[in-house]
C-alpha cells in the first residue's frame, strides 16, 4: 500500500527522501566546503530534506561539533544559491555530528557506527544511510575495509539503504576502474553505488534527452543522412590550479574526456530509451559507448597540447610547466581533440571531434550537430558564399540554452543568403536559477533515483576508450599552444584535412 | 518604457512592438500570456509578483484595471519591456468607461500567438467567471479567494462555479502544509482515522486542508476553531494504532512531532505572492487534486467531468446594479459583502 496522501496527479508535493543520514568522509576538503553543504543547506532551505535528517562529518581533526558547525556555517554561507535563512541553517546545524578520526582508525569507525545505530533509534531513521567520499581515491580502499569490517555498509544489518556515493576519478585505467568498481559492488551492493559525474546533474544536459526525445522535429534528422559531423567542446580558461600533483598523473584525457564529455557524446548518440527507467537509459548509453570506435591511426587522429604562457582574460597566464609542483620535462596534456565514429547505422560515417583543453579564451562547454548543405542550392554561388552548414548547438554551460544555425535573405534587391543564429537561452526563458549539479544529485541519492548516475558498466566502457589513446600517446610529447588561443595548430589541421573547421565557441 | 493616454487598442500594439524591436533580443522566448485583473492600488503588487513569475515563466504580462464605468470610455497604457521587470514584458492597461466591460477587445490583440492563456485575478474572485470574459480566454484561471469578504464562502463559490483549469491561490498556500504531512506517510502503512485541523473560522486554507484530507483519505476532520492565531495554526493526524502525526506552525518553521520521535523543525516560510504564483504557471494542466478537494468541501462531487470550456455570459452591471443585491455574503466585483 502506498501513501493515500501521495498520487501521481499531485504534482505539486515535492520528492522527499526518507529520513536519513549523510555521512561525508573528507568533510573539510574543497569539495565539501564549495558543493556538498550549500546543496545540503539549499535543499534544506527549499523543504526538500525530510524530518530527522543527520549530517555527520568524517576527518582527521581534532574537533568537537561546534567546530564543525561553524565551519559548515561559514561554507553554507558562502556557496548558497538560495537566500540565506538564519533559521533554517538553526535547525540544520543541530543535526549536524562532528566524528573525527583517521581512515585508520578502528575506534573512530566503531564510534561512527555506535553513533549511527544510536541516531536509528532516537530519530527514526530507520538505518538509512549515504556515505559520500569526498575523499582522494586511494583512501577508498581503506574507508570502504572499515565499512565492511563494522557492518555499516550492510542493507540487512542496518535494517534500511546503505548507500555510498562515489565522485571521479573512477580509477585512471580500465584495469583500475575494474577493481575498484569490485571493491565497491562487494562492500555495497551494486544498484547502492553512485557515481557522480556532476555534468549529468545540469539541467541541459538532462534537456538533451527532452529536445531529442519530446519533439518530433529533430529526431528524423538525426543521423548519417542528415548530419555532417558532431563537434563536442568542453573549454576551460583556468589552468589547473592547485590539483598539480593529480592533474600530472593523469591529463585531460583520463580528466575529463573519460566522462564528461563521453556521456555528453553518449547522451547526443543514443538510441531512444524504451522509457525513462534508469535502467534503459543506461542500456542505450552503454549500447552507444560500446560502438564508439578511435581513428584507425590514432597518431593522425588525435591531437594532444599542453598550453605555454599567454594571456587569458586580460591576464597574463604562466605556461604549464611553469605550474608550481609540475615537472619542468611533463609530458601531460592539457588538452586533447580527438576523432571519434560511432559504428552503428545510424552514425556511420559522421565523425564526432571531441576536445577540451585548459587555458582556453573562454569557458564553454557545447555540442554543436553540424548538418550537411543542401544537396542543391538554386542560387548564383556568389550569393550563398555565406551560407555554411546548418547547425543545431546545445549550451551547457554558461548561458545554458539551445541555438539553431541557418539561411536567411539578406534585406535588399539581391536575393543574398547568409547564416543567422536563432538563439533560445535557456536562463532567458527560464530564468530562474537552475539548481546546481550537486544539488540535484544529492537529492537524488538519497530518494535512490539512479538516472543521472553512469553504473560501473558505463564507466568500465568509457576507459576502454581512453585507454588505447593513452597507450598510443606513451612517449609523445604534446604540442604546445599559447594560454588563450584555441588548442594547437594540429588540431586545426585534424579537421581541415576533412574540409571543415571548429566552430568557435 | 512608453505611456500613452487615452489611446486605442492599436495603438498598444504598435507599441509593444516597436519597445521589443529596441529593446533587442530581451524576451524572445515566451512561454506563456499572463492576464492580471487588478485593482489600481495593487497594480504595483501585481507587477512584482508577476516579475518573480516571470523568473521561472517567461511570459507576456497584461495587467487590467478597470475603474469607473460609469465615466466615458476610456484606455491608458504603459509598457514596460525588460529593465525593472526583468526578463518580462508588461502592459498595464487602465480601463474607464464602457470599455471596462469590453476590456477583451484590447487584450486580445495583444496575447503572445499560440501559447497558453493564464488569467489571475489579484482583487476579490469574480462571483462567475463566465460574466468575465478574461476568464473565457484563458486556458488556466487563477482565483484568491483569500482577498474576498468571506473567503470561505468564497471559495464554496469556486467550487459551484468551478471549471476544469481554475486554481485558486489559498491552495498554492497549504502546498508546503501538505509535503509534510505527506512526507509522514511515506515510511509508515498506518491507516489514518481521524484529523484536527485548528485555525481560525474564517481561514480558507483550513477549509481546504480539510477538503484534501477528506478527499484523499475518506475521513471527516474536525475544524477546531481558534482565534488565537490568525493563520492555520496545526495539523493533527490520528493513526489507527493510536499514533498522532502533528504539524504545528511556529513563526517561519514548523514543529513537526510524532509518537515515539523527538519533535523536528522544518522549515515553513510564507512565500511572496510572486512564488505562489510561479507554483501555479509551473503546471497548465488541470489540478485534479485540487478539483477533489474543492470538491470534498464543498459537499460537490464530479468536479473534475464538467466541461473545461466556459461561454460567455453577458451581464451588465449597470442593470444589475438596479436589481435586487445578490444574496449571500458576497456580491461580486465591485460589490459589497452584507
Amino acid at each position: 500500500m502506498g501513501n493515500p496522501l501521495r498520487t501521481a496527479q499531485d504534482r505539486r508535493l515535492p520528492r522527499i527522501p526518507e529520513p536519513c543520514a549523510l555521512v561525508i568522509f573528507g568533510v573539510t576538503g574543497d569539495l565539501s566546503r564549495k558543493k556538498l553543504i550549500p546543496a545540503v543547506y539549499d535543499l534544506a532551505n527549499r523543504g526538500l530534506l525530510p524530518p530527522g535528517f543527520v549530517v555527520l562529518g568524517f576527518a582527521r581533526r581534532d574537533w568537537g561539533d561546534g567546530d564543525f558547525e561553524s565551519l559548515a556555517y561559514a561554507a553554507a554561507k558562502k556557496g548558497a544559491r538560495t537566500p540565506w535563512r538564519e533559521e533554517v541553517w538553526q535547525r540544520l546545524a543541530s543535526q549536524f555530528v562532528f566524528v573525527p578520526g583517521s581512515f585508520d582508525d578502528d575506534a573512530a569507525f566503531d564510534h561512527l557506527h555506535d553513533t549511527l545505530n544510536d541516531l536509528r533509534d532516537r530519530n527514526g531513521i530507520a538505518g538509512n544511510v549515504a556515505f559520500y567520499f569526498s575523499i582522494p581515491p586511494a583512501a577508498f580502499p581503506l574507508v570502504l575495509k572499515q565499512l565492511a569490517r563494522t557492518g555499516m555498509a550492510d542493507n540487512a544489518k542496518s535494517g534500511g539503504w546503505r548507500r555510498v556515493v562515489v565522485e571521479k576519478p573512477f580509477g585512471n585505467d580500465l584495469a583500475s576502474a575494474m577493481e575498484l568498481n569490485q571493491l565497491v559492488d562487494s562492500v555495497f551492493t551494486p544498484q547502492d553505488v553512485f557515481r557522480i559525474d556532476h555534468y549529468l546533474g545540469k539541467e541541459t544536459v538532462q534537456n538533451i534527452l527532452a529536445l531529442r526525445f519530446a519533439n518530433n522535429l529533430f529526431e528524423p534528422t538525426w543521423n548519417s543522412k542528415y548530419v555532417d559531423s558532431v563537434q563536442i567542446t568542453m573549454a576551460e580558461d583556468v589552468g589547473i590550479g592547485t590539483r598539480a600533483g593529480f592533474y600530472d598523473a593523469a591529463g585531460a584525457a583520463r580528466d575529463v574526456l573519460q566522462n564528461h564529455l563521453l556521456q555528453l557524446l553518449a547522451l547526443v548518440a543514443m538510441e531512444e530509451p524504451t522509457s525513462f527507467d534508469p535502467n534503459e537509459i543506461r542500456a542505450e548509453k552503454l549500447k552507444v559507448l560500446k560502438a564508439v570506435a578511435l581513428p584507425k591511426d590514432i597518431e593522425l587522429g588525435s591531437v594532444r597540447g599542453q598550453y605555454l604562457a599567454g594571456w587569458v582574460a586580460g591576464e597574463r597566464a604562466v605556461g604549464y610547466l611553469e605550474e608550481a609542483n609540475i615537472p619542468p620535462d611533463s609530458t601531460t596534456e592539457t588538452y586533447v581533440a580527438v576523432e571519434l565514429h560511432i559504428q552503428n547505422r545510424r552514425w556511420a560515417g559522421v565523425p564526432f571531434y571531441v576536445r577540451c583543453g585548459k587555458r582556453m579564451p573562454r569557458r564553454v562547454t557545447e555540442i554543436a550537430v553540424l548538418f550537411k548543405k543542401a544537396p542543391h542550392l538554386p542560387f548564383n554561388p556568389a550569393d550563398v558564399e555565406m551560407l555554411g552548414n546548418n547547425q543545431l548547438v546545445i549550451r551547457v554551460q554558461p548561458d545554458e540554452g539551445v541555438v539553431l544555425k541557418f539561411g536567411s535573405k539578406v534585406p535588399g534587391t539581391a536575393m543574398e543568403v547568409r547564416d543567422i543564429a536563432m538563439d533560445f537561452q535557456y536562463g532567458e526563458a527560464f530564468t530562474e536559477s537552475s539548481p546546481e549539479a550537486y544539488e540535484r544529485l544529492v537529492l537524488d541519492v538519497l530518494i535512490g533515483d539512479r538516472t543521472l548516475f553512469p553504473d560501473a558498466a558505463e564507466v568500465e566502457q568509457s576507459w576502454r576508450v581512453v585507454d588505447p589513446l593513452e597507450d598510443a600517446w606513451k612517449g609523445t610529447t604534446p604540442e604546445p599552444y599559447r594560454s588563450g588561443e584555441w588548442g594547437p595548430r594540429a588540431a586545426d589541421e585534424l579537421l581541415a584535412r576533412e574540409g571543415r573547421t571548429w566552430r568557435r565557441a | 518604457m512608453i505611456g500613452l493616454w487615452d489611446t486605442t487598442g492599436n495603438e498598444v500594439v504598435k507599441a509593444l512592438a516597436a519597445e521589443r524591436r529596441s529593446a533587442g533580443g530581451v524576451a524572445s522566448g515566451l512561454a506563456l500570456s499572463l492576464i492580471a485583473v487588478v485593482e489600481e492600488r495593487k497594480v504595483r503588487e501585481a507587477e512584482a509578483a508577476a516579475t518573480i513569475a516571470a523568473a521561472a515563466h517567461p511570459c507576456r504580462v497584461l495587467i487590467v484595471v478597470r475603474s469607473d464605468l460609469d465615466g466615458r470610455s476610456r484606455l491608458d497604457a504603459e509598457i514596460v519591456v525588460g529593465g525593472r521587470l526583468g526578463p518580462a514584458e508588461a502592459v498595464v492597461m487602465r480601463m474607464y468607461g464602457r470599455l471596462a466591460l469590453h476590456a477583451e477587445s484590447v487584450v486580445m490583440p495583444l496575447l503572445a500567438p499560440d501559447v497558453p492563456v493564464v488569467t489571475w485575478w489579484h482583487s476579490e474572485p469574480p462571483e462567475t467567471i463566465a460574466n468575465d470574459f478574461l476568464g473565457i480566454v484563458a486556458d488556466r484561471r487563477i482565483t484568491d479567494s483569500a482577498q474576498a469578504a468571506d473567503p470561505v464562502a468564497a471559495l464554496k463559490r469556486r467550487a459551484e462555479d468551478y471549471a476544469p483549469g481554475d486554481t485558486d491561490l489559498t491552495w498554492t498556500r497549504i502546498t508546503l502544509w501538505r509535503t509534510l504531512v505527506a512526507g509522514a506517510f511515506d515510511t509508515t502503512e498506518e491507516t489514518v482515522v481521524g484529523a484536527t485541523i485548528v485555525a481560525p473560522p474564517s481561514d480558507p486554507t483550513a477549509a481546504l486542508m480539510a477538503g484534501w484530507l477528506a478527499a484523499r483519505l475518506g475521513i471527516t476532520p474536525v475544524l477546531e476553531p481558534t482565534d488565537q492565531w490568525p493563520r492555520m495554526r496545526s495539523v493533527q493526524l490520528q493513526c489507527a494504532n493510536g499514533d498522532c502525526v502533528t504539524v504545528t506552525r511556529e513563526e517561519g518553521t514548523a514543529l513537526f512531532s510524532r509518537t515515539g520521535q523527538e519533535d523536528r523543525y522544518m522549515p515553513l516560510p510564507r512565500r511572496p505572492v510572486g512564488d505562489e504564483l510561479a507554483e501555479e504557471l509551473r503546471r497548465l494542466d488541470p489540478d485534479q487534486i485540487y478539483s477533489e478537494a474543492l470538491g470534498a468541501l464543498a459537499g460537490i462531487k464530479h468536479l473534475e467531468s464538467r466541461p473545461p470550456q466556459r461561454v460567455h455570459i453577458w451581464r451588465d452591471p449597470a442593470q444589475a446594479q438596479r436589481a435586487e443585491a445578490p444574496v449571500g455574503a458576497y456580491a461580486g466585483p465591485g460589490g459589497r459583502a452584507v
